[in-house]
């Protein structure tokens, strides 16, 4: 089976969220629901020595992320319904609207956020690779949005050439769900699971 | 607080962890007098009759659960994913418990059903609560969900089974007049209630030392259910009253059974009831809590 991934440059990232708004753009997404969001994970203290220099281990870094289409999808495998499904020939995942009653079971089960329940239809709902797109050879909408190149989206080992599984915080470890999520991080990125940070935008994340 | 949204909106499921397994084990320890063989042939047809009231507090729960969602008209899809989604045995699990004990109800009005075949199936239904207080226990058991993916969990949701149970049990023969409802019987109902209460607040109480160091970037546990102690102290003050009272309530009656009269059992049943209902709202504030908890690992709250 044929396996699609994101790449995603930490060093290019402005957090910009343009990425965001061409995904809520594409998929005609009402306020307070992204398939895409940008977390940023900051820390660090400033101090003021005794000889009244300044020194800082102040950090602060972004990370665009959607779903993932991971190679052992947990939300698929907690679903009651068996609504969701990975496509044999890109490894995209999909949601049956017919089938699915949305009971939220992936929201619950998903470490990155990925699914969400619309308010509206009531139905899960998540991306899906901009599959249309990709299926009329073009890419999807986030990646040809992004104004600093620094997503991209194509075959997972060539995504997995230029970087490794994302193991940053404030991603989980990729043991979990081995996410098709590929990253070059910051300088300033820390581990996966590190407590050296925090949210620093958590209301756009909402 | 960041979980109040997930809590109030599986406002729904937690009245149906709150009633189902209470309502499971109430009908369970309803019908062991039946199953034992003891109980008169009078006293069986009136409790068979009677057991369709825990199962309607098991039915209200499933009911409820359904209404969070958004399609239940496509519900019986969830048959297929039945061995890999926790959720779908549990649902499986669900059905077939109810469907043994609505059944066995409709059986019991014939004019002369089975006594041999009202045991067994009485018996089926016991396995079938049972096998469904464990699949409620278990359904949320995903390894991402930290916080839910503890052992306390499905151990918390037996342990307010075997404590809400034997309130609905007692409610239910005082309702139905069962001369099953004898001082003994009464005691060690509460007795039982007692013991799952105290376990459920060490359970609780365990659960709470591990949940205090669950946390991912977004949020940590305590953040998310601050009033943590709190809610344990509410679970077991409205448990201890529910029991205190069933207990106080039942402690004079007649050894034989002989159900009261007029004024008194009216007094009998709703002090029962009211027990009944102190025992549900104990397990509803720590489902409540439950729901509030909901994290993974990484960035889900």
């Amino acid at each position: 089976m044929a396996q699609l991934a994101f790449y995603f440059d930490g060093t290019r990232c402005t957090g910009c969220k343009t990425c965001v708004f061409a995904c809520k753009d594409k998929n005609n997404l009402d306020t307070g629901l992204a398939y895409r969001r940008v977390w940023e994970y900051t820390g660090g203290t400033t101090e003021k020595g005794a000889d009244g220099t300044c020194t800082t281990s102040c950090f602060s870094y972004y990370t665009s992320v959607s779903c993932n289409h991971c190679d052992k999808p947990i939300c698929m495998a907690n679903c009651p319904q068996g609504a969701i499904s990975k496509d044999d020939e890109t490894g995209l995942m999909a949601v049956d609207a017919e089938s699915c009653i949305g009971c939220g079971t992936c929201v619950n089960a998903c470490p990155y956020g990925a699914p969400k329940v619309d308010p509206e239809t009531v139905k899960a709902v998540r991306c899906d690779g901009c599959a249309d797109l990709v299926a009329a050879g073009e890419l999807p909408a986030c990646v040809m949005a992004c104004p600093a190149r620094a997503l991209k989206f194509g075959d997972a080992g060539a995504m997995a050439a230029l970087g490794e599984r994302g193991a940053v915080a404030p991603l989980p470890d990729p043991a979990e769900t081995e996410p098709n999520y590929f990253m070059t991080p910051t300088a300033d990125a820390r581990a996966a699971g590190s407590d050296e940070g925090f949210i620093g935008n958590p209301l756009e994340v909402a | 607080m960041i979980g109040l949204d997930t809590a109030l909106g599986e406002i729904t499921l937690v009245l149906f962890t709150t009633l189902a397994p209470a309502g499971a084990m109430a009908l369970l320890l309803m019908g062991l007098p039946i199953l034992s063989g003891r109980a008169s042939w009078a006293e069986v047809r009136r409790i068979s009759t009677y057991l369709c009231l825990p199962l309607i507090v098991s039915m209200v729960g499933l009911v409820a659960s359904a209404t969070h969602l958004g399609s239940p008209a496509n519900a019986l899809y969830v048959f297929a994913a039945v061995g890999s989604s926790p959720l779908s045995n549990e649902v499986l699990c669900a059905v077939i418990f109810l469907m043994l004990g609505g059944l066995y109800w409709l059986y019991s009005f014939r004019r002369a059903p089975s006594p041999r075949l009202l045991r067994l199936w009485i018996g089926a239904i016991d396995l079938a609560a049972l096998a469904f207080i464990a699949a409620v226990g278990l359904a949320y058991s995903a390894r991402t969900i930290i916080s839910w993916n503890l052992w306390e969990v499905p151990v918390a949701i037996a342990a307010n089974a075997l404590m809400g149970g034997p309130l609905v049990a007692l409610a239910s023969y005082a309702v139905g007049r069962c001369t099953s409802l004898t001082a003994r019987r009464a005691k060690g109902l509460a007795a039982l209630a007692a013991g799952a209460l105290a376990a459920s607040v060490a359970v609780y109480g365990l659960q709470g030392v591990d949940l205090g160091s669950v946390g991912n970037a977004v949020a940590s546990v305590t953040d998310l259910v601050p009033a943590y102690g709190a809610a344990v102290a509410a679970f077991a003050l409205l448990g201890a009253g529910g029991i205190v009272i069933a207990w106080r309530a039942t402690r004079n009656l007649p050894a034989d059974g002989t159900p009261p009269e007029g004024a008194i059992r009216y007094q009998l049943v709703g002090r029962l009831c009211t027990a009944a209902a102190l025992g549900l709202a104990a397990i509803f504030v720590m489902r409540f809590c439950f729901y509030l908890a909901h994290l993974t690992v990484g960035l889900g709250v």
